[in-house]
């Protein structure tokens, strides 16, 4: 850790190789920070692109971060990006678990849509860098990455699209097939600012407009907003 | 620039296939542009001055605010659709291009953000919708146009024109008055918001 006044919390909830990925309430699961060298590579990565972006991220801040030779790297990875694509690949994976998990969780659709994005915003905001990693510094790592960012963004969709099967049919017939394109595509666009601008402080704010903007055109604006304002 | 971008994507062109492309000399390229960076924040402000010109001319020739974001939607989808490369590099390519050029992406999202803010005088629920709304509106309209131009698709854009206008326009309208905009039925004067919110 870069600082020495605030140690990380030793506990068998947290190995030591948790206080190598940046600080933030983890709560990860127990693989995520397993002592194997691969996932302490992953870690190091995590750090060095929240200190020195995507960009600016060296195989050398990798290795020192984990602790591992460079050959170790090698090892593992053929390259930066490489081990960006597994950091990339086990946030999102982390992320969709909770979303679902979440979503699973509720009876109604509406709050099951409500849970899932509380979930999600849940998740980022306690994970700032790796919030960093999968929603901004995805988009500079090369078009691997974004073509998986582009899928995991699109893989949102079904939550929403769940909501059509219990429609009137007048309705039904007047929602456009792009709507959970459009909803998912508008709810990043809003998280992904924040994080952009490092306000992901802000991002648990956001549930209340979330949830009305994507209930709207299945529920219409006011009962959108009634599950939005629900406690 | 942008036809060498929306080829090869932004990391991997050089500063000898822009000049290539565009026929000049190297020393003529770095008496405009001091870098590869430099370049590309010129192009990115060059098509969204050219996008938002031509938004703002079409949204200002009409008077009523629904037919007006119908129009100026049309405006910009005619524009992505004629210019695909630069479109391609503003919209998909200026993601990767470092931080200055995505801050200048989600800059100039925001200058639609006012057109749509207008609506909130015309819709019964103007008071109460969500202070995001019109920030997550255009964030849905253009992850639909990027998610096209990165397919390739750019013939079908200008297609997308009654679902977005009813989508953008729901939370204002209610459904059905949004759809009637959308498909250009409701045209006719005097068209209040309907009640069915």
């Amino acid at each position: 850790m870069r600082d020495p006044a605030n140690p990380p919390a030793e506990s068998p909830e947290y190995p030591p190789e948790l206080a190598r990925l940046p600080p933030g309430r983890h709560g990860l699961p127990r693989e995520f920070v397993s002592h194997n060298q691969r996932e302490r590579l992953i870690a190091g990565l995590a750090e060095a692109v929240a200190e020195h972006g995507y960009a600016g991220t060296t195989i050398a801040h990798i290795t020192r971060n984990a602790a591992v030779s460079r050959r170790t790297f090698y090892e593992h990875f053929a390259s930066k990006d490489e081990c960006f694509i597994a950091a990339y690949d086990m946030v999102m994976t982390e992320l969709r678990r909770r979303v679902a998990e979440a979503f699973d969780a509720e009876e109604e659709w509406p709050r099951a849509v409500r849970a899932g994005i509380a979930a999600m915003l849940g998740f980022l905001a306690a994970e700032p860098h790796l919030a960093r990693l999968s929603m901004v510094e995805a988009l500079v790592a090369g078009p691997v990455v974004v073509e998986r960012y582009d899928a995991a963004i699109q893989s949102l969709a079904p939550y929403f699209a769940a909501g059509r099967k219990d429609l009137p049919d007048e309705i039904l017939a007047g929602l456009s097939p792009t709507t959970e394109e459009a909803l998912v595509g508008g709810m990043v666009s809003l998280i992904s600012r924040r994080i952009f601008a490092d306000r992901t402080e802000e991002l648990e704010a956001l549930l209340p407009d979330l949830v009305e903007f994507t209930l709207t055109p299945y529920l219409g604006s006011v009962a959108a907003a009634e599950v939005a304002r629900a406690a | 620039m942008a036809a060498e971008t929306s080829e090869q994507g932004y990391q991997q062109v050089t500063v000898a296939d822009i000049v290539r492309r565009a026929g000049t000399a190297r020393n003529t390229f770095y008496e405009n542009f001091r870098s590869k960076e430099d370049c590309f924040a010129a192009t990115q402000e060059y098509a969204m001055t050219a996008a938002l010109e031509r938004v703002v001319d079409a949204a200002g020739a009409v008077e009523r605010w629904p037919q007006r974001v119908r129009a100026g939607l049309a405006a910009f989808l005619s524009y992505v659709a004629a210019e695909p490369a630069l479109a391609r590099t503003c919209m998909v390519d200026a993601l990767s291009a470092g931080p200055a050029a995505v801050e200048y992406y989600e800059r100039s999202q925001q200058a639609f953000v006012s057109l749509f803010r207008l609506g909130r005088d015309v819709s019964p629920r103007g008071a109460d919708l969500p202070e995001t709304l019109e920030e997550a509106i255009i964030g849905g309209v253009f992850w639909i146009v990027y998610q096209r131009l990165a397919a390739g698709e750019v013939a079908a854009i200008p297609d997308l024109l009654p679902e977005l206008v009813e989508f953008a326009l729901t939370p204002y309208l209610g459904a059905e008055g949004a759809r009637r905009v959308g498909s250009g039925d409701a045209d006719g004067p005097d068209e209040a918001p309907d009640a069915e919110l």
